[in-house]
This record gives C-alpha cells, sequence and structure tokens, in this order.
C-alpha cells in the first residue's frame, strides 16, 4: 500500500495517477510530454516485470488472507468470474491489495475511482478513455473520445470497446504464444474496477446508477469482463427499492494492533528506535483509533520529539536510553492523542520547525493551553462581523435591545439575577435546547444591527484608540460603506463561518447562521479586544 | 497451464458453467409444465400464427427469468430462422421514452442493415418504428421486445408502453412484448389504456423446490465424462462429490443458505465461492469448501463494524445507546458527549478525551454507518447538532462488545445498566 509503505507521501496523488494510467511506464511518457507513444493494449496492465506471490504477501502486512481470498476469486487465467464487491473501513488497503494483484497477475484492468470520476459522465467517459487506448493531451484539446452522459450510451460503447479489447488481447495471444514477451498482458479476460463506491450513492438519489453498475455484469453478458468493486460501506448500506444482483463479498477488517506495528515499521531508517517508541505510543493511540493514515501523520510529529534528545539517530538504543526517551516523550502523549491528527502545512511546518520545538519545551506537563492568536488572516471589519454573527445566533432576538442600548451594553451589568429552584431548572433546560439544537438563525439586517452597534461602541471605548488602523477603518463603516460589509459577509458565508440557510417561508428573505465554536469567537474577540462575555447572554 | 493440471482445467470448467446462466437452466427445458414450455408456447403461436402477444415474467430476482427468456429466443431463432427479431431493452438503462425509441430504431436498424441516423429525433424515431411493424408484419417477421424491469418503464407518462400497445392492436403487425419485472404488482403500475391494451398474461417465477435444488447441484458439479479431462480423474471427482452431497452435514450447508436466500443466484454465488475454494492440488471438492464458501457468503456487516471500531468509538455508541433508553426526543452529538462526560465523571475511566477527538470519533460511526443523521436536509447545521440514531439494535451492540477482543468491562456494565 502506497500510504504503507511511506505514510509522508499524500495518498490522493498516487491514486489518481494509478487511476488515470496503469502504467508506471506511460505515466512517465505522459510527465515528459515529448514522447507520445500510442497506447497499446498491454498499456492495460502492469508492465514492468511482475511481482511474485511472497512480495505481494509481505508488500502488504496483515492481508494474507484477504488476497489469496481475491486470488481464488479471480481464479486462473481465462477463467469467467462473478462481480466481487470489496468492503472494509477507511484506510485498510483495499485499493492498493487490488492494484498489487493485478501488478502480480499482470492482467489487463481499468481502474475508475469515483473520487476522481466525481459524475456518472466522468466516469463512463474515463473508463471508455482507458479501454479504447486514448490519452488526453494537447493535441485533442484534453477530450474525451466519446461523449456519453447516458448509462445506455455507455452500455453501447462500452460494449464496443471491450470486444474491441478482448479481440486484440486474443490476438495478443497468439503472437505471445510464438515468441515469448514478458512485458505483455495475461490471458483474455479485462476487470473493471470500480473504486470508492460509497460515493456514488451521493451522486442523484433519483437516478439508478447504482443498480446499473452492480447489473453492468448481466447487461453486459460477456464472460471475458469481470467486476470488481472497492466501497468502504459494506454491502448493505447500499439500498435500491427492488434490489440488485448482489455480489460476492470480500471483507477487509481493520488492522489489528500487530499489524499496524508492521506497517508503521516499514520504511523506518531506524528499526530498533521505532519499534521502541511505537512500545510507547502505539497501544493508547490505538483506544482511539487504528486507522493507518491518522496514526501515522500524528505519530510523525512525536517520532520527532522522541529523537529530539539523540544526537545520532542511526543509534541503538539501550534499556536505559530507552527509559530516557520515554520520560522525554511521555508528558506529549497525552495531548497529543487529544488533539485531531491534522497534517501539518509543509511550508509552515518547515519555517516554523524550530519556533515549534521550542514551543513544545516550553508546553510543560501536557497542559495543552489553546494558543491565544488566531493562526490565519482576516481583516478587522470581518472579526467583528463574526462576533456579531455569533452573539445573534447565540443570544435571543429579543434581548438585542436592552444588550446594545446606546449605554453600550457595560452597565448591563444590573440584569436581575435571582436563583430560585424554578429559574435554575429552566436555565437547565435551555442550555440542554441549545445543545440539542445549536446556533440560531437570524436575519440579515439583525447582523447588520448588531455590527452598527458593536461598532460604535468599540469606536467609543478607549482603549480601541491603542489598535490604531483599526479604529480609522472602523469609522469609514459608520459612514455607511454597506457594501464592504456585505463582500465581507458573503466571503465569510464562502469560508464557512457563516452559513446561508433557508429563506423563512413568511418574510422570504434569506437567513444566517453563525458555524464558529464558542472557543474560536472568544479567541477572535481578543484579537480584536473586544469584551464578548459581556455580551453572551447565557440561559 | 491447464493442460498440465487436470483440477485447475476442472476449476475453469467449473466457473464457466455457474457464470453461464444458459447452461444452469437448461435442465428445465425438458419438463411440460414448466415456464419454459409456457413461454415458448406464447411465442411461438405469435410466430406461427401471425398474432400479437404480450407476457410479463414476474418473481423475485435472481430466479432466472432473464435466462429462460433467452433460451426460448434462442430456440425460436434456431427453429425459425429470418422471422424473427429480437429488440432488447433495459429499464436501468431505457426508463426515459426518447431514449428507449432511439435504442429500439438503432437495434432494427443494426438488425435490418439499415443505417441509423444519431441526430433523429423522437418523432422521426417513432413513426419509423411503427412503419418498421407493419412493414415487418407484411413480411411475416415476428419482432419480440424484451422490456427488462418492466417497473421501470411505468415511471412517467408510459409513452413507449403504449405506442408499443398501441400499435400491436392493428392485424399487420405481428409483435410479441414480454416484460420482466421482479415486482409482484408490475401489471398494477400501468396506466389504464395501457393496461387495456395489455394482455394478462403472467408467469410466475419461484425460488427452486428441494428437487430442483439437488437436480441443479448436480447438474453444476458434476463433471463430463466427454470433456478433455482425464477419465479417471473424471470419476474419482464425480464419486467424491455425490457422497459430499448426501452428506447429511451438506444438507444442514443448503439449508441454512436457503434460510436466508432460497434463489437460483444466490445458490450459484455460493458454490462459484466453493469452487473458488477447491484445493487444486488434491482436485475434489470437499466438505470443508462448501463450509468456508457459506462463511464467505453469509456475511454481518454491522458486527463486522463494532468489531473495526476503536474503544473511543465503543464508548460513545454505549452512550447513544444510553440515550437511546432514556427516550430522548432527539439526540445529537453534544448531548452524547454529555452522556460521555457524566459517565466519565462518575466512573472516572481511562478514556477520556477531547472534544474535537470524540468528534472525529463520531465522524467515523457516521462512515462506518452504524449510526445514521436522521434526517438529510439540515446542511446548514454542523455536524455535531443535527439529530443522530443508532442504526444497530441493542441486541447486535450486545453481542459486538462480547466478542470485541479487549472490550473494557465498564462498558459492558454501562450498557447492562441503561437496560
Amino acid at each position: 500500500m502506497n500510504e504503507e509503505q511511506n505514510p509522508q507521501t499524500p495518498r490522493r496523488t498516487t491514486r489518481a495517477s494509478l487511476s488515470s494510467t496503469p502504467n508506471p511506464k506511460s505515466c512517465k511518457a505522459k510527465l515528459k510530454l515529448c514522447n507520445k507513444q500510442p497506447l497499446t493494449i498491454n498499456d492495460l496492465a502492469y508492465g514492468d516485470e511482475s511481482i511474485s506471490l511472497d512480495d505481494l504477501i509481505s508488500s502488504l502486512p496483515g492481508r494474507r488472507s484477504q488476497i489469496s481470498e481475491l486470488l481464488r476469486l479471480l481464479g486462473p487465467l481465462d477463467s469467467p468470474m462473478f462481480p466481487v464487491f470489496v468492503y472494509g473501513g477507511a484506510s485498510t488497503g483495499k485499493t492498493s491489495t487490488i492494484l498489487q494483484i493485478f501488478k502480480h497477475l499482470k492482467r489487463p484492468f481499468v481502474y475508475c475511482s469515483c473520487i476522481t470520476c466525481y459524475s456518472p459522465r466522468i466516469l463512463f467517459e474515463s473508463m471508455l478513455n482507458q479501454l479504447l487506448l486514448h490519452r488526453r493531451n494537447e493535441s485533442n484539446r484534453y477530450s474525451s473520445t466519446k461523449r456519453c452522459e447516458r448509462p445506455s450510451d455507455f452500455v453501447n460503447f462500452l460494449k464496443e470497446a471491450l470486444c474491441n479489447v478482448v479481440d486484440s488481447l486474443k490476438g495478443n495471444m497468439v503472437k505471445s504464444s510464438s515468441k515469448k514477451s514478458s512485458g505483455w498482458a495475461r490471458g483474455k479476460m479485462v476487470y473493471l474496477v470500480f473504486d470508492n463506491l460509497e460515493l456514488a450513492r451521493e451522486w442523484d438519489k433519483s437516478s439508478n446508477i447504482l443498480p446499473f453498475l452492480f447489473n453492468l455484469n448481466d447487461i453486459l453478458k460477456m464472460p471475458e469482463v469481470g467486476l470488481v468493486f472497492l466501497s468502504n460501506a459494506s454491502p448493505d448500506t447500499y439500498y435500491s427499492d427492488t434490489g440488485y444482483v448482489e455480489p460476492v463479498p470480500v471483507y477487509f477488517p481493520d488492522y489489528t494492533e500487530d499489524e499496524l506495528r508492521q506497517i508503521l515499521m516499514k520504511k523506518q531508517e531506524n528499526l530498533k528506535l521505532y519499534s521502541s517508541f511505537l512500545e510507547v505510543v502505539l497501544r493508547p493511540f490505538c483506544r482511539v483509533t487504528r486507522r493507518v493514515d491518522e496514526l501515522s501523520t500524528a505519530f510523525s510529529t512525536l517520532y520527532q520529539i522522541y529523537c529530539e534528545p539523540l544526537d545520532d539517530l542511526g543509534i541503538v538504543p539501550s534499556e536505559d536510553m530507552k527509559r530516557k526517551l520515554f520520560t522525554h516523550l511521555q508528558p506529549h502523549i497525552g495531548p497529543s492523542l487529544n488533539e485531531t491528527f491534522k497534517v501539518e502545512n509543509r511550508l509552515s511546518s518547515e519555517a516554523s520547525a524550530k519556533t515549534n520545538k521550542w514551543k513544545g519545551i516550553a508546553k510543560k506537563n501536557g497542559v495543552c493551553e489553546s494558543p491565544s492568536e488566531i493562526d490565519f488572516h482576516m481583516s478587522a471589519c470581518a472579526k467583528y462581523l463574526l462576533i456579531c454573527a455569533f452573539l445573534a445566533s447565540r443570544n435571543p432576538a429579543t434581548l438585542d435591545a436592552s444588550l446594545f442600548d446606546s449605554t453600550g451594553g457595560s452597565n448591563n451589568r444590573k440584569r436581575k439575577r435571582k436563583s430560585s429552584e424554578k429559574s435554575k431548572e429552566k436555565k437547565e433546560n435551555a442550555e440542554q435546547e441549545l445543545l440539542l439544537k445549536g446556533p440560531g438563525t437570524f436575519p440579515l439586517e439583525r447582523l447588520l444591527a448588531i455590527f452598527q452597534c458593536i461598532v460604535s461602541v468599540s469606536e467609543c471605548l478607549p482603549d480601541e484608540e491603542a489598535q490604531g488602523d483599526g479604529g480609522l477603518e472602523g469609522e469609514s463603516w459608520t459612514n455607511g460603506l454597506l457594501s464592504d460589509v456585505l463582500l465581507e459577509l458573503s466571503s465569510l458565508c464562502n469560508a464557512n463561518f457563516i452559513s446561508k440557510c433557508g429563506s423563512c417561508p413568511l418574510e422570504g428573505a434569506n437567513r444566517y447562521r453563525s458555524m464558529v465554536s464558542e472557543a474560536m469567537a472568544l479567541k477572535v474577540a481578543r484579537s480584536l479586544k473586544f469584551p464578548l462575555a459581556k455580551y453572551l447572554y447565557r440561559g | 497451464m491447464g493442460v498440465e493440471n487436470p483440477a485447475e482445467q476442472a476449476q475453469v470448467l467449473l466457473r464457466t458453467r455457474l457464470c453461464n446462466p444458459d447452461f444452469i437452466f437448461t435442465i428445465f427445458s425438458h419438463s411440460p409444465d414448466s415456464n419454459y414450455s409456457k413461454l415458448k408456447y406464447i411465442m411461438s403461436s405469435s410466430v406461427t400464427e401471425a398474432c400479437n402477444n404480450s407476457a410479463l415474467l414476474l418473481g423475485p430476482r435472481g430466479c432466472g427469468k432473464i435466462a429462460i427468456l433467452e433460451m426460448v429466443i434462442k430456440d425460436l431463432l434456431q427453429e425459425y430462422p429470418d422471422t424473427i427479431c429480437v429488440i432488447k431493452l433495459n429499464g436501468l438503462l431505457h426508463s426515459e421514452d426518447n431514449c428507449a425509441l432511439k435504442e429500439i430504431a438503432r437495434q432494427l436498424c443494426i438488425e435490418n442493415q439499415l443505417v441509423f441516423s444519431k441526430m433523429a429525433s423522437f418523432d422521426d424515431n417513432s413513426q419509423f418504428v411503427i412503419a418498421m411493424l407493419r412493414e415487418c408484419g407484411l413480411a411475416h417477421k415476428t419482432i419480440i421486445f424484451v422490456l427488462d424491469e418492466f417497473d421501470l418503464f411505468t415511471q412517467g407518462k408510459q409513452r413507449l408502453l403504449y405506442s408499443l400497445l398501441d400499435a400491436m392492436q392493428s392485424v399487420t403487425s405481428q409483435a410479441v412484448v414480454v416484460g420482466v419485472s421482479c415486482r409482484l404488482d408490475a401489471d398494477q403500475l400501468l396506466e389504464k389504456r395501457v393496461r387495456s391494451r395489455f394482455s394478462h398474461r403472467k408467469l410466475l417465477f419461484l425460488p427452486p423446490s428441494q428437487e430442483d435444488l439437488q437436480k441443479i447441484l448436480q447438474h453444476a458439479l458434476l463433471l463430463p465424462t466427454e470433456s478433455g479431462l482425464p477419465s479417471q480423474y473424471v470419476a474419482a471427482y464425480n464419486k467424491k462429490l455425490l457422497n459430499t452431497l448426501s452428506d447429511e452435514k451438506f444438507k444442514d450447508i443448503i439449508e441454512s443458505l436457503c434460510h436466508s436466500d432460497s434463489t437460483y443466484n444466490h445458490l450459484l454465488r455460493f458454490l462459484f465461492a466453493a469452487v473458488c475454494h477447491m484445493d487444486t492440488k488434491s482436485g475434489y471438492l470437499s466438505l470443508d469448501n462448501f463450509k468456508t464458501a457459506l462463511s464467505s457468503i453469509q456475511r454481518q456487516p454491522k458486527l463486522e463494524a463494532l468489531q473495526d471500531c476503536s474503544i473511543l468509538e465503543l464508548y460513545i455508541l454505549v452512550c447513544l445507546r444510553r440515550l437511546e433508553v432514556k427516550e430522548l426526543e432527539t439526540t445529537n452529538f453534544n448531548s452524547a458527549m454529555k452522556e460521555y462526560k457524566s459517565v466519565h465523571d462518575s466512573f472516572q475511566t481511562s478514556d477520556y478525551y477531547a472534544w474535537n477527538v470524540c468528534l472525529r470519533a463520531f465522524e467515523h460511526l457516521l462512515q462506518r454507518q452504524l449510526i445514521s443523521l436522521v434526517d438529510n436536509r439540515g446542511h446548514s447545521q454542523s455536524v455535531e447538532f443535527r439529530p443522530v440514531r443508532l442504526l444497530i439494535s441493542s441486541h447486535e451492540l450486545h453481542q459486538g462488545l462480547k466478542s470485541y477482543r479487549s472490550c473494557p468491562a465498564i462498558l459492558h456494565k454501562l450498557l447492562d445498566r441503561g437496560v
């Protein structure tokens, strides 16, 4: 598996390149763009030397039984097969196992993923392009050979293309028997591989693309065609009114802890050191997730911390050293367990590698305080809008008048606060409701009104002067440059900080909803030195 | 490769047979009261007596409707060459009227060596089809329309069905319309004007009976003596197979297979899996092969998905289940988190993770389809506020926790106390 072999490479690109051209050779040719040999029928299979069964099994740890089952189902050369449905959780090696198996068998196949082919038309055309040995390039203006949108057209084209392919494969066999050629595709079967089929469920609710794909075997009625479906959703989650012909299921379970260890150990330079590292971290992390992609990103940063005290990374750690390294790492495990495993931006991580180091050391005993600054840029106007939207979503509309009166809410502290049993209960209920309902919606007018109030208040505040340019800009907003504000609002909508939701049936105007969490809003407010907590209505 | 090893050769032969429905269903062509003979009678009468006919083949998916129909058509084509023209449509592909007519015109053109125009309009095509129907009728040539997934043709205005059946009301035309559907109420879906033009001939296809099953098993799996295989091997193989087939344990396997789904297709899939597991060294189909095939065909995806969950994901599932027991109106991520926190507060579990980590686990559960969002409408809300429901029963959850390798004891306790 690509992601197993080197977890650092993003797997989408590798899959994409595999999907467009199964043959790495032609992939190179494509990159060069200078030698444009026409594709031949042999390019449908992996061209370079095939891998042996042992290599196949050892390259995919923990997948031995799945590989042997798939090999059995694919069967000996030129034997027809039932459609196969491979399923299992994300990042369990479905795609790479199938691709490696075809590399091992050297049989011609066509691979299409529903991620890259995100609509029926693109799926159909990409499949036909591969079968008709068509390469999209400058000279044909990156167009497909056939234009087909409907399944009916696709079936006609597909039958034609498959017949041609099978015929030329048969011709190929006659030739290859006379002179042994190693680079040639074996057999006269063609396999169609559909990856990420679960995405096709969402394509179009009314269309019957999924029953069509599942019935493709019966529609084509060609014994020379094998179908393989890959999906990370189990077969029982594919509903259809009148059912479909069920394929033969093959299940890929998630990796166990031992298998994960084997996978993560691959491609490591210092095996001893890494295994002692894994001994420490793998077990606690496995309680949270067993997905390879998430673990490998989490471990890559942790391993750097683990190695920090070492000068020589090639060292074989002694027991004493292991203990020392463990005590060094221990405070970091807890917090990193509580972080979602994010992929860091490469550039910034390189640039801030040094500062990160210092920060990592400064962070003591695992209390991960959230950094007070927000890590993206935003104009002051947008920040104010964000806060306004947050307030409008949280506070009941009836309170606006009392919160934002001319005195600016600052002396609004004297709100009645009696804490009788009843009001407490009420408060709890309201809290519960807020948890269930989430942020409320508000019309545009309310947002703008709050915005006006807040901006005018923040201008009155003395400490706002210290912000310099922020104050100046603030003046210009109040001067009625509403278009700017609307522009900011639409860009906030695009960035999904604020979401537009269905218009109100009575008023007809669009309603908005703030999508930011409270922590985030507070952070933004802090950066503006805006006293947000004062305006928040609680229960 | 296959030449050296008779077992491998036999395996290829068996696979080819199982994947070829024409072969499997030939055994039903001999008995007089089978669907095969009835259908053949209907269709051949139309060919010989120059009349119009229509019929519906109904029955669950995978009972050999299409296979029998294909066999009948094949026989008719042999018996009456040059007088039959077959047009095949599939509801999955041609449910739209425009597209269907185009396809009919295309296939008619191919059959009669005419040039098909892609640019022809709906009107052109329908006129062409009607003209062709008349011409064929005059030339005493029968056109057979096969409409697979017939129920899908009844969506919309049913213009295609109407124009086809209406054209068949005239004396000059000579055509048969055969609809194939897995909906038993397919004829009730027809509009009144279409239904009145339809002959209400229906053939029901049912899953195989016990005797049919035995027949099919032997028919599909016994090796023929006159193939290229060494006769010694064939004799030994057949003897061993017959032994296995009469075994009580084998009958149990077949029975449990038929409990879930007793159609031909399911059986064939099972046999295919068994043949795939055949040991090519010994070269015989053993009882173990059938056993493994059964377990690989009959899967329990929800339990498998539970085994794949991490401990944290199990915690969230248990919390959701506890909320379900409390019978709250709606549950979402936030209320599950509240429950999770209260569990942690009262039991001091070691698995207490931050909010965003739990959200990630929650999303994994959504992806595994162990839980699902109740409505797909509220896309403007973020995931944590949208109501969810469990897609597994408490029984499944219990069973899953029990078979989980290192399930914390606290989870069992939490689940039991909730119930």
